[in-house]
């Protein structure tokens, strides 16, 4: 008998856009109360709503209940993205005797340099053997403190000083790695605007030149609607701007979500920055030593996103 | 630039409104609505954009307005008194005239005649160590003999990066890579180019932010240490909602009185920016569109800006 009622309750229910619009409204407005792009949280809403329209409501939620659950479940799906096993990676490549090649590449400012050191201690705890390549040649003061990190992990630096072609530098750190059995070489680069062609085209000849097992976009959680730009355009840049007669272009393979732990629950930047790209957050930069590297947990994610 | 692509998305949606046969309640909507998804878009708070959209609902009741009146005109004027009260961050009378008084000396926080110290703070990675060779070398152009302070002792490279670039802006710089005191750094460099005579000295201290306590209660003995004439806020143009509150808390640890937007030569729309400038009550002084020091250094003064635009914007709206 129960049973009957439920069905036919919820029979009589099918939802329409009007009945979920104020729900998805007040959605709207939440995600971008937390940094979420105007943009992304419009789009997010719309698929919400079409997954839902037509649907018949359970007799004991009320619409916001089935919203929110509905909200949950795409947030979530969006968040959780397959991102490479970097160890394992690494391992395979060491077996072929040859060393493991990060590039990280971003908007100035936003922590390269700083979750590359990171970085190398990650991976210096797993007992690798790490090099850091200095190829940002423009900003001054980079190649310091690149070294200052160095010392401080007590791992090799390959440097050429400033005004040097940087895609040659990383060519070298590279050999030099090789030949010194390291296991991985991280390569830094300098800041550069999505929008500023000549940088982009040598960032993207850069990534061909050098053929980088990873591609690491560094964006910081401050960021807000510009994350969705840079994502696109940076992805854009690596595969138009990729040398002619390049045979595959490199695109972003993951993402280093940095300065999390200055945007209380503000964390929207994540979901633009999946959702513009399709690449997981591999990394979350969530402090200024050493140790502040996190893995993204999706689940408190959506539950900042949607309380 | 920075808020031409929100004027026009404002203008646009007014033109939108101006198309309509009957001026209701339904067609407001619709009008605020697109004026709230272009603000959005640019990354102004969404706290100040609710009330902004609610202040002029309260202001044009639609309904009651007298057959008479041209509803069009009180609906603009509303939306744009209202944008501009945004913008302007709600700060008092005596704020407002001392930084237009500035702004129309063009001396933008500093008058010459007195030597004056200049402090720099804001977020990781905003630009602060850039800007100031920046500023430095603007003001050594107006005929300034600015000078740099490395209080920054946290981060690596920090002292080389400020180094390098006063070298190759030709302006003296005082820093060391042994104390680890940015008071005392500051302290002593702002004392050594006092007995030198410089008229500018400029300090530039690590970034920070306000979850760190400790991080704060230093930036306070540094401005204890150094008592400065100007706290330049200096803010990433591509911040987002974050802003708000960031800026907040720093107006609330030092006496904040001048924001400096930075990276708009990117795609940033600046309205986290914007958004600053509400919570810090203090008017925009200069915004930065490149990574060297001579890169045109463009000038900005707020008040004059944001009445330029709105005039701007009134005009293509063909307001009177
Ligand atoms: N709070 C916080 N600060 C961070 C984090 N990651 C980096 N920073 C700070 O952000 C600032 C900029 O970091 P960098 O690593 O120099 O940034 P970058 O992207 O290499 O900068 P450019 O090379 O100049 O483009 C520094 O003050 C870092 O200490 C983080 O996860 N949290
Ligand atoms: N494109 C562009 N880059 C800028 C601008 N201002 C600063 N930068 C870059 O932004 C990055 C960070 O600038 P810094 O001056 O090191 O920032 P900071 O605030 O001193 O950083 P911390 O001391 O680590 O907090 C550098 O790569 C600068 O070259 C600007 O107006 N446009
Ligand atoms: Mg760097
Ligand atoms: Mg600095």
């Amino acid at each position: 008998f129960m049973s009957k009622l439920a069905l036919r309750v919820a029979g009589s229910s099918a939802l329409s856009r009007e009945d979920l619009q104020p729900a998805l409204d007040d959605m709207q407005r939440k995600l971008m109360e937390r940094n979420v792009a105007e943009e992304i949280a419009a789009q997010v809403c719309d698929s919400v709503a079409k997954s839902l329209v037509g649907k018949a409501l359970s007799s004991f939620t009320g619409v916001r209940a089935f919203v929110l659950r509905a909200f949950e479940d795409s947030l979530s799906g969006i968040l959780n993205k397959r991102a490479v096993d970097v160890l394992h990676d690494v391992q395979r490549q060491r077996a072929k005797g040859r060393p493991y090649v990060v590039v990280f590449c971003g908007v100035n400012g936003v922590g390269k340099s700083t979750n590359l050191a990171k970085i190398a201690y990650w991976l210096g705890q797993h007992g690798l053997k790490v090099q850091l390549a200095a190829c940002d040649t423009f900003r001054a003061g980079a190649v310091e403190q690149l070294k200052t990190h160095a010392m401080r992990l007590g791992v090799p630096l390959y440097e050429r000083g400033y005004e040097k072609d940087p895609a040659k530098v990383a060519a070298e750190a590279i050999r030099v790695a090789e030949r010194d059995g390291r296991d991985v070489v991280l390569v830094d680069t300098a800041g550069r605007m999505q929008d500023n062609e000549p940088l982009m085209r040598a960032l993207s000849s850069l990534i061909h030149v050098n053929a980088p097992n990873l591609v690491l976009f560094v964006g910081e959680a401050l960021v807000g609607n510009d994350a969705v730009d840079q994502l696109v355009k940076f992805n854009r840049a690596l595969h138009d701007l990729a040398p002619t007669g390049a045979t595959r272009a490199h695109m972003i393979d993951g993402i280093v979500l940095t300065k999390f732990d200055t945007i209380d629950d503000k964390v929207g930047a994540a979901l633009s920055m999946v959702y513009a790209s399709g690449a997981p957050v591999m990394f979350v930069g969530c402090g200024q030593t050493y140790v502040d590297l996190k893995k993204l947990n999706v689940r408190s994610v959506v539950r900042a996103l949607l309380q | 630039m920075v808020l031409n692509e929100l004027g026009r998305g404002i203008t646009s949606a007014l033109a939108s409104m101006a198309n309509a046969m009957v001026i209701d309640e339904a067609a407001l909507d619709e009008c605020l609505k697109e004026i709230c998804k272009a603000l959005l878009q640019s990354d102004v708070n969404v706290k100040l954009v609710a009330a902004m959209r609610s202040n002029v609902k309260k202001r044009v009741n639609v309904e009651e307005l007298a057959a008479g009146l041209n509803k069009r005109k009180i609906i603009e004027k509303a939306v744009f008194d209202e944008i501009c009260a945004m913008l302007d961050g709600g700060g008092d009378g005596d704020e407002k005239k001392a930084a237009a008084k500035d702004g129309a000396s063009g001396s933008y926080g500093v008058r010459k005649g007195k030597p004056h110290v200049v402090m720099f703070v804001g977020l990781q990675g905003s630009g602060k160590t850039t800007t100031c060779t920046k500023y430095a070398y603007w003001h050594k152009k107006k005929g300034w003999k600015p000078a740099l302070v490395c209080a920054d002792t946290f981060r690596a490279g920090a002292f080389d990066q400020l180094k390098q670039n006063a070298t190759k802006a030709q302006i003296p710089f005082y820093g060391s890579y042994e104390e680890t005191d940015p008071a005392v750094i500051a302290q002593q460099g702002v004392e050594l180019f006092r007995r030198e005579g410089r008229d500018l000295i400029i300090v530039d201290t690590s970034g920070r932010h306000k979850q760190e306590a400790a991080l704060f209660e230093e930036m306070r003995q540094v401005a204890e240490a150094v008592k400065p004439d100007l706290a330049v806020f200096v803010m990433d143009g591509s911040i987002g909602q974050a802003a708000f509150d960031q800026a907040k808390a720093f107006k609330e640890s030092v006496e904040v009185g001048a924001v400096i937007v930075t990276k708009l030569d990117g795609h940033a729309k600046g309205g986290g920016a914007l958004s600053a400038v509400a919570a810090t009550k203090s008017p925009v002084i200069f915004y930065g569109t490149g990574r060297g020091h001579q890169e045109v250094f463009m000038l900005l003064e707020a008040y004059k800006h944001y009445a330029k635009y709105a005039t701007q914007a009134l005009k293509a709206a063909n307001i009177p």
